[in-house]
């Protein structure tokens, strides 16, 4: 976070410490998702960690379609922000095949890869996020990406190396993990970049944190749903 | 009815020890200088600190007598009748023995009669926690004083002997707070009426999040195996020893989170109206290492609620982090040394990564 500007509007500032506020506690939602646990527990083991990429891989496939939809929602007069997300949305709008080419390094067969449907968390997750993107200037979504970035984040910094040390890293399946490191960075940067821009309003701050909650508590059930599947 | 911290007292054992004559103390294990040594004292920022145990590894104070020594700085310092206390409540990590708690055994060393006795187990926050109980009990009228007492010995976990005995699974993680933790103790005297000088206590709060966190800090978990498996249930303690399980081990993985969680604590104190960050004049924080305090920095910062940073005092660079008693320890040398006026606002904070407790606590510099 180093040598960010600071947020010039009073409103965009207090909507980024709601927005952490929102993160910190779903990563707290996130160490009570068992299978999470379990990472963080030094009790993960290879199975776990070839069924999290196969149900992660439904909502990884899904995100290039959500953040486009939301990316031709913005009408002229948000081109700048229309901007930002495409250029989001073409860095990520592939990476389903990075995830897949870690599940079959990790031991997996590819006939899973299109057997696993979307479990019921990434139902909803999906289904929610193709809705807000197909409102007109869907501003809510930053709050969206600000969950899914910090995801990014989390999964390089705190996630591929427990899952490294359980599958040894000579067998080079943490790509897509350790991968969003450097991508994601930028994009929060890019994201923090464009909060005065989007978040004029207290009802856009608002819109902004409901949509960053929802997205947060439908990606723990899509986690969670991993263990119940 | 308000609560006021009239005194305070601290007791640092011997002469402070530089970073050139930690091991000469603590012992080289197997012989050898330690390779990270340099590496954590770094980051940390710690230039000295004191151990109660000397270079034969015999302990020069117990833990209970620190405790007292703090105390009796703490109630001298007003003249205090130690006959008037109605409390004692106090906090260790790991008192001199195991049982019984370490309250009777610094109420023994202090010869307190008859009081209400408390006490607080924990890592860093076991003193806020000791301090917030004696704190109601006093707000709800119970009593009219208490004398809160925070005392660590933990050197004697780091002598080269305890690793040498465990030499098979010395890890980075059980070497980490080697060069991280000291001895000392300290002291605060809370009372209903001020005195001349007081600091009123306008509220205290804790956070904990154990249920969402793995462990982060212990002693008594060995490194391998079940996760639930603890040193009592080997069947001798040779082989938990043997086994590092009688290890002290930071899980420095997960210690970013007390950073997070430490502003998170911050920005729901801001919510609940209970913090107001323009109104604090000084920011006390048992931050672990200086590499902390920059991660804090920034998150503040960057979030624009930032307390500037000449507000921020800290002694840990020479007094060394000595866990729950830091912060007394703290609160005890800003009072000393340090300028400050009626009507001014302390925040105090600690995080503690044991299993991520985060306990805040804001006081006002009151005349009469």
């Amino acid at each position: 976070m180093n040598g960010r500007k600071k947020l010039s509007s009073l409103l965009a500032q207090q909507c980024l410490q709601q927005l952490m506020r929102i993160w910190f506690e779903f990563e707290r939602d996130l160490g009570r998702v068992p299978i999470i646990a379990r990472l963080e527990n030094g009790q993960f083991t290879a199975d776990d960690y070839r069924n999290l990429l196969l149900h992660l891989r439904q909502q990884v496939i899904e995100g290039g379609r959500w953040i486009t939809r939301c990316a031709s929602s913005f009408e002229r007069e948000y081109v700048d922000v229309r901007n930002v997300v495409i250029q989001h949305a073409k860095d990520e709008h592939q990476d389903y095949r990075v995830l897949e080419a870690d599940f079959i390094a990790a031991g997996g067969q590819s006939e899973q890869l299109n057997q696993q449907g979307r479990n019921l968390g990434t139902e909803a997750l999906h289904a929610f996020l193709m809705y807000r993107a197909s409102k007109p200037n869907p501003v809510d979504l930053i709050g969206a990406m600000w969950m899914i970035e910090g995801l990014g984040q989390k999964m390089a910094a705190n996630w591929a190396e427990r899952v490294d040390e359980v599958m040894g890293t000579e067998t080079k399946c943490t790509t897509f993990m350790h991968y969003h490191a450097e991508n994601d960075d930028n994009h929060i940067d890019k994201l923090y970049e464009i909060m005065d821009r989007v978040c004029q309003t207290e009802q856009d701050a608002a819109a902004i944190c409901k949509t960053a909650r929802v997205v947060g508590r439908l990606y723990a059930l899509q986690l969670e749903e991993i263990d119940h599947d | 009815m308000n609560v006021f911290i009239n005194s305070t007292g601290h007791y640092l054992p011997g002469e402070p020890i530089d970073n050139d004559n930690i091991e000469r103390i603590l012992g080289l294990v197997n012989g050898k200088p330690s390779r990270l040594k340099s590496k954590i004292l770094q980051a940390n920022g710690i230039r000295t600190r004191h151990y109660a145990i000397d270079e034969s590894h015999t302990t020069t104070i117990s833990n209970a007598q620190m405790a007292a020594q703090a105390g009796e700085d703490c109630l001298a310092k007003v003249g205090f009748n130690k006959r008037k206390l109605g409390m004692l409540s106090a906090a260790t990590s790991q008192g001199d023995f195991v049982l019984p708690g370490f309250g009777s055994m610094v109420q023994a060393e202090l010869q307190l009669p008859d009081i209400e006795l408390q006490t607080s187990h924990g890592i860093c926050s076991s003193s806020m926690m000791a301090l917030k109980t004696a704190y109601t009990f006093l707000k709800s009228g119970e009593h009219d004083s208490a004398l809160v007492i925070a005392s660590e010995l933990s050197s004697r976990l780091f002598k080269a002997s305890r690793y040498e005995a465990a030499s098979n699974v010395v890890d980075f993680n059980a070497e980490f707070l080697r060069w991280m933790l000291s001895d000392g103790a300290g002291a605060l005297l809370l009372e209903t009426q001020p005195r001349k000088n007081s600091l009123r206590i306008d509220w205290i709060r804790g956070f904990s999040h154990a249920d969402a966190y793995p462990v982060c800090m212990t002693v008594g978990q060995p490194r391998t195996g079940s996760a639930q498996k603890s040193w009592q249930d080997y069947p001798t303690y040779a082989e938990a020893e043997a086994d590092g399980a009688l290890l002290i081990r930071q899980d420095v993985r997960l210690l970013d989170n007390i950073v997070k969680l430490g502003v998170d604590g911050y920005l729901r104190l801001m919510d609940e109206k209970q913090l107001n960050v323009n109104d604090i004049d000084h920011v006390l924080c048992h931050y672990s290492s200086d590499h902390f305090r920059s991660k804090i920095f920034d998150m503040l910062d960057h979030a624009g609620m930032m307390i500037p940073e000449e507000r921020w005092y800290t002694n840990l660079y020479e007094r060394g982090n000595t866990g729950c008693a830091s912060i007394f320890i703290m609160l005890d040398e800003f009072l000393r040394t340090q300028t400050y006026h009626p009507g001014e606002k302390i925040l105090c904070m600690v995080p503690e990564s044991g299993r991520f407790n985060n306990v805040y606590m804001q006081l006002t510099v009151v005349e009469s």
